[in-house]
């Protein structure tokens, strides 16, 4: 089986702070990989590393095969991204936003419209589709994020913090998107939520301080600590050398 | 798909977003009004227009000069908002090389500079035509110094944008170093009688020099040998290298810059 997502021995650095330190992990083809970690433990920054936003101080990342260091804009057309709460040019229409990140990916005419209609409704945004971004709320804004990330219908989602910012209703309706995706595309996914890792993941990466702690599926994590919370909270209080 | 055909797209949305933006309009009445202003101001105060419609020519070009310093405000967050207001994190992470995205958006603004440009020299020449019956040829030259100006300009405001963290100081820096700084210098030189031609506030002035000379501006007005040290006017020749060096230099140095910024 193939593996769309290789982290080599990463380290980053910002100034004396140590972020992530010499992490390896592999994600393999149509596996959802849910990535925890206390606040500052490197999920961030290990998936910004990813999508070519941070260089690492040392060792490799690679998309498909391709390193991301290397050959950007060539990792990053495999891939979708939702990176914290991100923000739109507010001058700009869901479907302008859709239509210009669209084209950018090489999508063109009758396809990107029909791909922008699909995702629009998809993520509940069709009375928004031609208001400008500066109306909208942070949750819709959330959900703008997830309909680009899924424009181009990549294999490799790389999501942090999805549900960040949504509403109740907007968390469900977002789980039930992503868990339908799941089983066709390969996701990396940072959370702090386990009930939400659990309901879209079949395996998780515990990390803290820079450093993988843990590296199984949820039943065997389960098996072993009785449950992924304790699993969590047993591995990431362990003190560090 | 090619870096060509992803630069086209980058600079016709960035050009959308321009057109969207107060701010293009703000500039835009404030550079009628400019025009407005010399053209009232100067027959009410003064003893009708000057004769010499060069010297005429040479006070209406503020209102081209005014939209040209315009090019500080789309410039100061092109760079820099992307980081402060993390669109970023949806624009760095598409398959597009961070040169085309610079490129794109250098392009989109001086789309929109030249507009305003455009709309202030169209004032001169409906002007001109309308007081003296004819338009100077310098007004030419003029318009081709002031483009070169803009991008020079353009490039400088880049330059601060890509090492800014955010867009209000990158506009400010940007400002302070042409306005003030640039000014200050420019002065110090023109008094101790030093060549001047390299600073940025020169390479502005030739926009209108280009009609004759400080001489004439300052005779035309009837304020002849007012000034307490000798205005040597710079050589456009010189002015226009320096602008090139300006455009080329603050822009290489943008791309850079940007190419290497991580966006934590």
């Amino acid at each position: 089986m193939s593996e769309p997502i290789v982290i080599e021995n990463l380290t980053k650095y910002y100034n004396k702070f140590l972020a992530l330190d010499n992490l390896s992990l592999r994600v393999a083809e149509n596996e959802n990989v849910g990535l925890l970690g206390p606040n500052g433990a490197g999920k961030s920054t290990t998936l910004k590393i990813l999508c070519g936003l941070l260089r690492a101080s040392s060792g490799a990342a690679y998309i498909d095969g391709v390193s991301v260091a290397e050959k950007p804009e060539q990792a990053l057309s495999r891939i979708g991204v939702i990176v914290e709460t991100p923000e739109f040019y507010p001058f700009l229409t869901p479907e302008e936003t859709l239509g210009y990140l669209g084209r950018l990916r090489g999508m063109r005419g009758d396809e990107l419209k029909r791909r922008i209609k699909e995702v629009i409704q998809l993520v509940r945004l069709e009375d928004w589709g031609t208001v400008k971004i500066e109306k909208f709320s942070r949750g819709m804004k959330q959900r703008l994020a997830l309909a680009q990330t899924l424009l181009h219908d990549p294999p490799v989602l790389i999501l942090d913090e999805p549900a960040l910012g949504l509403d109740p209703r907007g968390v469900v309706e977002f789980r039930e998107i992503i868990e339908g995706m799941g089983k066709e595309k390969t996701i990396f996914f940072a959370s702090h939520q386990l009930v939400e890792v659990t309901q879209i993941c079949n395996q998780v990466a515990i990390i803290d301080h820079g450093r993988l702690l843990a590296y199984d599926s949820i039943a065997a994590l389960e098996k072993k600590y009785q449950s992924l919370e304790r699993a969590y909270l047993e591995l990431t209080e362990a003190p560090l050398d | 798909m090619t870096e060509l055909e992803k630069l086209r797209i980058v600079a016709g949305y960035e050009f959308l977003k321009h057109i969207r933006r107060r701010r293009l309009y703000v500039i835009l009445g404030l550079t009628v009004i400019a025009e407005l202003a010399v053209l009232i101001l100067v027959p009410v105060l003064g003893d009708g227009f000057p004769d010499n419609v060069m010297v005429m020519a040479a006070l209406l070009s503020v209102g081209p000069s005014l939209a040209t310093i315009g090019a500080i405000f789309f410039a100061g967050d092109a760079i820099a908002g992307e980081f402060e207001n993390k669109t970023g994190y949806i624009l760095f992470t598409n398959p597009v090389r961070r040169i085309t995205l610079v490129i794109g958006k250098y392009l989109a603004c001086y789309a929109s500079v030249i507009l305003l440009i455009l709309l202030g020299y169209v004032i001169v020449c409906i002007s001109l035509l309308a007081i003296y019956g004819s338009i100077p040829i310098e007004t030419l030259s003029s318009f081709g110094l002031c483009l070169l100006y803009a991008g020079s300009v353009l490039s400088v405001t880049f330059f601060f944008s890509s090492i800014s963290k955010g867009a209000m100081g990158a506009t400010v820096i940007t400002l302070v170093f042409i306005m003030v700084i640039s000014g200050i210098i420019d002065g110090i030189l023109m008094m101790t009688g030093q060549p001047h031609w390299f600073m940025l506030s020169t390479n502005g002035d030739t926009i209108s020099t280009v009609y004759g000379g400080y001489e004439l501006f300052m005779g035309g007005m009837g304020g002849g040998g007012m000034a307490p040290f000798e205005m040597e006017t710079p050589s456009i020749g010189l002015s226009a290298l320096s602008m090139v060096i300006y455009l080329v230099v603050g822009f290489l140095l943008s791309i850079w810059i940007t190419k290497r910024r991580q966006l934590a």
